[in-house]
Order: C-alpha cells, then sequence, then structure tokens
C-alpha cells in the first residue's frame, strides 16, 4: 500500500499541495450475528481504501479512493486540485506534524491465532454460559492494516488484531442482561464471561416493580458508565467543543468532576480496542489526562489544534477532527462490595439512548435497560423497571462518591469509543418515569 | 417528474450491472438456494462551516457491491469495494462458505416469501442539479445562513452548518430474476446553532432540511429564514419564557414532534426483525407482538402510514433492497394497528408478502426492516380549531432531547419552542415542557389531528454495524387531552 500513497503524494506535489497525509487501510473483518440462540447471519468485509487530506495556502480538501488504475489516481488528484483553486482559506489551520517518528511495539495489539479462531466455537461458549435459551448478540474478528504517509517526512505502518463478543440474554420479555468481551490478543478473550454475566442478570431479575422518580443514588454497572463516558468521550475533542456540542467548552483548568475522578484518553494502551501506533499525522500516541483529580486538563487536540491553543498536541489527530482512541478511567480504592455497601441506591447494569436537550448546558437523560435492581446495605432488594435518568454530565461527574477498582473494557454497539472503566456509584441521581 | 422511468445513460453502471448478474450466476452454480448482488455507488461532497470559517469539503467517491445468499437456510453475505470478476468471486465464495456455516447453528431454515419480481429502471429528477454546480454555489447556502443569523444581532456564539450532496446510484439482481436499477440524488443542508442573551444560553442542534431531488427544494424551503425563525424564538424564550404548568392539561404537538413520536413509537415497535427478536443484542424488541395485529393502541383519530413513495421524500424509494415494489403501509388506521414492517424473511414467518420495508444504507451492509417516511396522516381540523378547543394547556413546536425505551414503550420528547395556550390563544414561550408518557396513552389521548402535512427528516439509527439511513417524520398536528407534563 505505501506504493500508492507514494504515487498520490508525488501527484500531490506535482500539483503544488503542502501539508497531504494519505491513508490506505486494509481490513478484514468477520462478524457473525445470532439471536434466539441460532445465527442470523454471517458476514465477511474485505476492503482497501485510501484517504486523501491536502492543503494549499490553508485551504484543506479531502477525499477517499478505492479504484487505484493510474489514470483514476490521477484524475481525483486533478479534481482535488480544481476545486482547492475555489476553496476558501480555513484561518484556523495551523499545519500537520512534523515526522519522522519513532514507533515503539505496543503489547498486546497483534495475535495471529485470532485469524484461524472459529467464531463458532466462542458464540457457543458464550450462549451456554448464560444457562438461557434466548441469546442473542454479536461476534466479530478484525484484522486491519493501516499505512500512513504525510508530506512531513512520516511513512508508518500499523497492523493489528482483535476479536470481540456482545451477549444479550432473556428470562423473559422483561428480564435480560447484557455483557462484553473484547480483546486483542485470543488468549485474554473470554466470551463465557460476557454470556456468565448476562444470564447471572437476567436470572437476577424477579417480578420488575414500576421504579420511582426522585433523587436516588446509583450503582452504575462498568457496561452503563461505559456507554456514557464513551459519548462523553466525543465531546472532549477541540472540534465539538468550537461547534457547540459539548459541555466543557470555557472549562480548562476548572472543576468539572469529583476529586476522585481522573479521565484519560491512552492512544498506546496494551490490549485496548482502539490502541493505535499513531495518529493520522503519524505522532506516536500517549496518555493523555483530560480530567485530571476532577479539574479538566486539556480537550483532545490534533497539530493544528494544538498550536491554535497554544497547548501541547495530544496526538488525537483526525485531520479535521481529533478523536479519542480508548478512554480510561483511573481506577479507584474501593472493592465492588463497598461500592454495594450503601443504605439504598439503584443498580444499573446498562443504558442506551442517550441524547442531550443542550449540549453545552449538559442536560441529558438515558434510558436503564435490562436489570435495574433496588440495593440495600450491598443486598439486591428487588428489580425495578421503566425508569430515566434525566441529569446532567457535569452534575453527573461531581457527583462522583466511589469509584471502583477494577477495570473493564466496554466496546460494543452502543459504545463506540472503547472505555475501560469500573464501578462508579454516583450521589443524588435524577430518575423520572412515565407520567401516565 | 418525480416517478418517471427512464433509461440510464451512464456505461459504467452498465458494466456493474453485469458483475452483478454475474455473482448471482456465480453463486447459484456454487450451491446457493438464493443470491443476490446490489451495487451502489455513491458520488458527491460534504462540506463544513464552523463559527463562519470553512472548516474543509470532503469529496464523496464510493462504490462496491454486496453479495447476500442462503444456502441451506443459513445467511452470508460479503462485499467488496475491488470491482473486477475476480473479486466479486472471492466474495460470492465467502458468502456461501459463511452461509453454509451459518446454517449449521440454526434450528429453523431462513426462507424468503414468494414475491413478484420486476425489471424497472428509475431517477429521480432534479430542477436545479447541483452536479452541474460548483463548490462556491453550494457554499453559498451555508454562508447565507451565517449572513442572515448574523442580521438579526442576537448573539450566536457558536455556528455549525453542513452541506452535503450525493448521488446513489443502485442495481439489485437476484436469482428470481429481479433488476432494479435506480439513480437517486440527495441534498441536506444541517444547522447547530447556540444563542446566548442575558447570561443565558438556549441551542438548536442537528436542524435538518434534506430531500431526494434538487437543489430547488433546498430554495423552496429557504433554511436560512428558519435559522432566523430558531434563532429568534430562542431568544424570546429566553427573555419571555415561563415554567410549564404543572397538573393535567391540553396539549398540541406540532408535525416535528407527531413526526419523532410516530417514528420512535409507531414504527419502531412494528419492524418484524426486532417482533422476532433479531435485533434483541442492540436496537433492541419490541412491545409490539404478531398476535396484535388488529388490536386497539390509540385513539379514533389516529392514523400511521409509512411511504416510501413520497415525492422527493427524504426516505424515498420505488423498490426496497430486496427488489420488492414499495407500497405505503398502514401501520394504524382508526386507533387500530393494521399493518407491520416486513422483508421477505419475517413475511414468509408470519405467511403474508413482503411490504418492501428492507433497506440497506451502502453497498457493504446487509438490508434489514427499516422504515422510510412515517407520519401521523391527516384529520380534518385546521391548526386554529385544535388550539381553540383548549382551555388551558401548551403547544409543543419543536423538540431538542427525546428517547424511547428499547421495547418502544416508555418514551420520552422535550419541547424546545413551545407557547402557552390560554383560552383558545397562543400566549408566551414555555421553557422545556416535557412529554414523558408509554406509547398507549399517548397514541390514546389524541382527540384531533390537523388536516396539514409537515415533513422533517432524520437518520434513523439501526443495524451492526451501524446503518443511518435517510427518513421523513412528519404528519399532522395533534391535540392531546389531559397529559401531565413534567418540568
Amino acid at each position: 500500500m505505501f506504493e500508492i500513497n507514494e504515487k498520490l503524494m508525488n501527484l500531490g506535489k506535482k500539483m503544488g499541495f503542502g501539508d497531504m497525509v494519505i491513508i490506505s487501510t486494509l481490513n478484514d473483518r468477520k462478524q457473525v450475528r445470532f439471536a434466539n440462540g441460532e445465527i442470523t447471519i454471517a458476514k465477511r468485509w474485505l476492503e482497501k481504501k485510501t484517504e486523501i487530506f491536502v492543503e494549499k495556502d490553508k485551504r484543506v480538501v479531502s477525499t477517499e479512493i478505492s479504484n487505484y488504475e493510474e489514470k483514476h489516481m490521477e484524475e481525483v488528484m486533478q479534481n482535488l486540485n480544481k476545486l482547492m483553486n475555489s476553496v476558501e482559506k480555513k484561518e484556523d489551520y495551523y499545519g500537520i506534524a512534523e515526522g519522522p517518528f519513532k514507533y515503539g511495539e505496543i503489547e498486546e495489539t497483534f495475535d495471529k491465532k485470532i485469524l484461524d479462531t472459529d467464531p463458532i466455537e466462542h458464540i457457543e461458549a458464550a450462549i451456554n454460559a448464560t444457562k438461557l435459551d434466548r441469546v442473542a448478540g454479536v461476534l466479530y474478528i478484525d484484522h486491519p492494516q493501516i499505512y500512513l504517509s504525510t508530506s512531513n517526512s512520516v511513512e508508518a505502518k500499523d497492523e493489528g488484531t482483535g476479536i470481540e463478543i456482545s451477549v444479550r440474554a432473556f428470562k423473559d420479555d422483561l428480564a435480560s442482561g447484557h455483557s462484553t468481551n473484547s480483546s486483542r490478543v485470543l488468549s485474554k478473550f473470554k466470551p463465557e464471561e460476557a454470556g456468565e454475566k448476562a444470564g447471572e442478570i437476567a436470572r437476577m431479575v424477579e417480578d420488575p416493580k414500576l421504579g420511582e422518580s426522585g433523587k436516588f443514588d446509583v450503582i452504575f454497572d462498568p457496561m452503563a458508565i461505559g456507554n456514557l463516558l464513551s459519548m462523553m468521550g466525543r465531546f472532549t475533542s477541540a472540534m465539538a467543543v468550537e461547534a457547540g456540542f459539548s459541555f466543557l467548552i470555557g472549562k480548562l483548568e476548572k472543576k468539572v468532576a469529583s476529586e476522585d475522578f481522573t479521565f484519560r484518553d491512552i492512544g498506546n494502551l496494551p490490549n485496548g480496542y482502539g490502541t493505535r501506533k499513531f495518529d493520522d499525522e503519524g505522532v506516536p500516541t500517549k496518555s493523555t489526562n483530560i480530567i485530571e483529580n476532577g479539574t479538566l486538563k486539556t480537550y483532545l487536540l490534533n497539530t493544528s489544534y494544538a498550536k491554535k491553543y497554544n497547548m501541547e498536541n495530544t496526538a488525537n489527530s483526525g485531520i479535521i477532527m481529533p478523536t479519542p482512541w480508548n478512554l480510561y478511567v483511573e481506577p479507584g480504592d474501593h472493592e465492588e462490595v463497598e461500592i454495594f455497601d450503601v443504605p439504598r441506591a439503584i443498580y444499573v447494569t446498562n443504558v442506551w439512548y442517550t441524547r442531550f436537550q443542550n449540549y453545552v448546558s449538559g442536560d441529558f437523560s438515558t434510558i436503564p435497560r435490562d436489570g435495574i435492581f433496588l440495593v440495600e446495605h450491598g443486598e439486591i432488594k428487588g428489580a425495578i423497571k421503566n425508569i430515566r435518568i434525566s441529569d446532567n454530565m457535569q452534575r453527573l461527574l461531581t457527583g462522583i462518591d466511589a469509584i471502583g477498582k477494577d477495570l473493564r473494557q466496554v466496546h460494543w454497539w452502543e459504545a463506540e469509543i472503547p472505555v475501560f472503566v469500573p464501578y462508579i456509584r454516583v450521589k443524588d441521581v435524577g430518575i423520572t418515569r412515565a407520567t401516565q | 417528474m418525480l416517478n418517471n422511468i427512464i433509461a440510464y445513460r451512464c456505461k459504467k453502471v452498465i458494466r456493474m450491472g453485469d458483475l452483478n448478474e454475474f455473482a448471482v450466476d456465480y453463486a447459484m452454480g456454487k450451491g446457493a438456494d438464493y443470491s443476490e448482488a446490489r451495487f451502489q455507488g455513491d458520488e458527491g461532497i460534504n462540506i463544513m462551516v464552523k463559527n463562519g470559517e470553512l472548516q474543509g469539503i470532503s469529496v464523496i467517491k464510493d462504490s462496491g457491491i454486496g453479495i447476500r445468499v442462503l444456502v441451506n437456510g443459513g445467511m452470508g453475505f460479503s462485499s467488496t469495494n475491488i470491482l473486477t470478476k475476480e473479486s466479486v468471486r472471492d466474495a460470492v465464495d465467502v458468502a456461501i462458505k459463511l452461509a453454509r456455516s451459518a446454517s449449521k447453528l440454526r434450528k429453523e431454515k431462513i426462507e424468503f416469501s414468494e414475491e413478484s419480481f420486476h425489471e424497472v429502471k428509475y431517477e429521480v429528477m432534479m430542477k436545479k442539479d447541483f452536479t452541474k454546480l460548483g463548490f462556491e454555489d453550494k457554499l453559498e447556502y451555508l454562508k447565507r445562513i451565517e449572513e442572515d443569523v448574523k442580521a438579526t444581532k442576537i448573539n450566536v456564539p457558536m455556528r455549525f452548518l453542513s452541506y452535503h450532496d450525493w448521488i446513489e446510484k443502485k442495481i439489485f439482481v437476484n436469482s428470481e430474476s429481479a433488476r432494479v436499477e435506480s439513480i437517486i440524488p440527495r441534498v441536506s443542508i444541517m444547522y447547530n446553532l447556540v444563542v446566548v442573551e442575558n447570561g443565558m444560553m438556549e441551542q438548536a442542534p442537528f436542524v435538518e432540511y434534506a430531500f431526494a431531488g434538487g437543489l430547488e427544494h433546498i430554495e423552496k424551503i429557504e433554511p436560512w429564514k428558519k435559522a432566523v425563525e430558531d434563532v429568534s424564538a430562542l431568544k424570546n424564550l429566553i427573555e419571555k419564557g415561563v415554567k410549564t404548568p404543572e397538573g393535567k392539561v391540553d396539549v398540541v404537538i406540532s408535525p416535528e414532534v407527531a413526526g419523532i413520536a410516530v417514528h420512535e413509537s409507531v414504527g419502531h415497535p412494528y419492524e418484524s426483525d426486532r417482533i422476532f427478536g433479531r435485533e434483541a443484542a442492540q436496537a433492541g424488541e419490541s412491545f409490539v407482538k404478531p398476535d396484535m395485529l388488529g388490536e386497539r393502541i390509540g385513539s379514533d383519530a389516529v392514523n400511521v402510514i409509512e411511504d416510501p413513495t413520497l415525492p422527493n421524500s427524504w426516505g424515498f424509494y420505488l423498490y426496497d433492497d430486496e427488489g420488492v415494489k414499495a407500497r405505503p403501509r398502514y401501520l394504524i388506521k382508526d386507533g387500530m394497528i393494521t399493518e407491520f414492517l416486513l422483508n421477505r424473511e419475517y413475511a414468509k414467518k408470519l405467511g403474508l408478502n413482503s411490504n418492501a420495508a428492507a433497506r440497506a444504507v451502502n453497498y457493504n451492509r446487509e438490508p434489514i426492516v427499516r422504515m422510510a417516511n412515517t407520519y401521523l396522516a391527516k384529520g380534518d381540523h385546521s391548526f386554529e380549531e385544535l388550539i381553540e378547543g383548549i382551555k388551558h394547556g401548551v403547544y409543543v413546536k419543536s423538540f431538542n432531547e427525546w428517547n424511547i425505551d428499547d421495547r418502544r414503550y416508555q418514551q420520552r420528547y422535550i419541547g424546545r419552542e413551545a407557547y402557552l395556550i390560554e383560552n383558545g390563544e397562543l400566549k408566551e414561550p414555555v421553557r422545556k415542557p416535557i412529554i414523558e408518557i408509554t406509547t398507549r396513552a399517548l397514541w390514546s389521548s389524541v382527540d384531533a389531528v390537523s388536516r396539514e402535512l409537515e415533513f422533517h427528516p432524520g437518520t434513523c439509527g439501526k443495524g451492526e454495524p451501524m446503518q443511518g439511513v435517510p427518513v421523513w417524520m412528519g404528519g399532522a398536528h395533534a391535540r392531546l387531552r389531559g397529559i401531565t407534563l413534567r418540568r
């Protein structure tokens, strides 16, 4: 793929482009979906694509190609050049990173064994572990290869593997549990753990009662808080902040969360499903404290935004929009039993459909799904149903009063960005339910 | 004009058609019980402007073929964006191998309903053809929003605008003699505007105007005027907004709010794949069960129609992605559940015919059961008559936050622009009225519906990997009696 990058780079040079980023990817992805305990469809994608970003005098244009005939590539670059001449300057564009860079190997990001593993075996293991008949879910096997070339002396390759499963088990229509397991290496992939937990939650639901409105302490399962933090991760991008899609605007160096809460993005995390050696400009990925002991320290930046804000580059390029790789909550000092040891709380195992009334103020609601339980002094006192968490994102972070020791990686349909997160307890969370 | 069936002129597309036929024939020769190949090529442009500055332009050019087969009752899917015979042959081999392997973990074979198929071509015509305009002309639409909002002198410090157009070309061929070719141009303008006045802030996020067709539709609806109306309404809300009334009141919901409500609590739960649990681990299941056809779910005033064939609609198509001819679907008639959304797999399970609800967002996605354009059908009242009939209530004109549980029974909509109704007249703006209600209570409370129809676009998310498909939502105004609003 580097030959393709080079050809495009040479064509771009002839046209007088300044900054250029060419990212070619070879993706081999397999998916097996199942429902009612049987396979509904099996899929495989083999895709080859090249993203092209070019700049000339602060004018920026991008496109993507999958046809590599020389004539076609030439035409594409000529069209970009033609378009470039009519485009206005992006005044807040300050360039891409200067290479070359050195990249170390990141542990637990490639395992050849994953490529030959039988997905059906893993699905059967997960379904059997639920000990229930009605089970739905999906399994993925991933093998991405990224080839990056830039006009600033970067030529870098990253190749990874991954395997993950999402399992939802039903005891009946109103009694379900959901869990996931993701790994970049086969030895750490535990489909039966996902099945076991999904089944356990579903079996715990007995005759759920209608929940009450009011303020309640809420114990979030890693899956539930992971979904919320995955969405919040996008709000930490400088682009989202400027565009009015984040409650973090104007809050750098201000308290936005409980002092116990440290929230990072770690691009080079071993076994992280989002781990990459480098960002889209070739900058080696790293660990960045976004929120440190409750204080917002930085937005996620690429080179251009870093220069604009006069801050350190966080290695999260996206050329147009910086994006997180793996979000990570610094472990707390609470055992799981301690988190549950409160006079009264609601234990939420999963949420979905998080939507904002106002992105800038952070007012939102989200809907608990699967098992929801009343907890008293560490004991499950019964299941409830039909409640909604209706609160404010910053208030939720500020209300955190206990963080667990053990992190779990949450990455599935509802949590697009992987999050490493423990059990988290939050005080006085707003709960509502239908008025009629 | 819209529904004219015209011949293609494009050589390239014909070549792709040959590849489709090759794929289908090759799959059948390799032992498939059923096979289909769907070429899709999208070409267009995406322009983003943030706080008055151009952020970048993406030129979209993507094409490929998706292959879906049934072997021994198992389903396999594979796609390729390398449009050569060799690559397509490999994709077919993969799909067949996957289907065969999937069939081993099936209790019941997947089968499709019998349908009559056609060989047909159709194209949505553009009066103002966006492919003939330069980038600057398209940027002009966004600049006009910037300028007109600025001219109001209202403080709007955060502005994010986007323009998106593309031509969607599809060729569908299956082993049962279907051949459907379509060309659908799509154009959309979206804005996010944040108003800050008197130290208070209000937001109109993700407001979109979108059509299947040319720029004449954008020019007719004038998003720049809508943006001015939106920021003026937010300023008015900041300055004059009052609290939402407590206790039971009567509520009138606009076509925008009725649209999201029918989409979430009627369209989604009537999707047959949800009803049968296929989406259980993702978008969830449904409170609706197969034996609920004919059951009452709302008042006599409630009629909900799902119609992919609405001219120039965002969700427009004449044939679905299984090659079945589209028609309006009557989901609720006079308050009774009358029809589900069906593809061929679930039509067969129910002993029915497909009603052409199978859609795939791109060549690399499987077709699944989707909505297209869902709306609350018109009644016989004028909007004024709906309001006149209310002593004390609230008119909810637009919404920001919304969500619904994954069985589609407990929903919530929070008004952005809303007004008090006193003695049959609209009064001052109301701050964030919250309708949090069950599906049955919502549709049972409707006592009258207006005559005028209006539609709003959205991107409906479902499937795994996620497939965001263009839809319209809307219909008429509806009057709801005795609703307990939250503040």
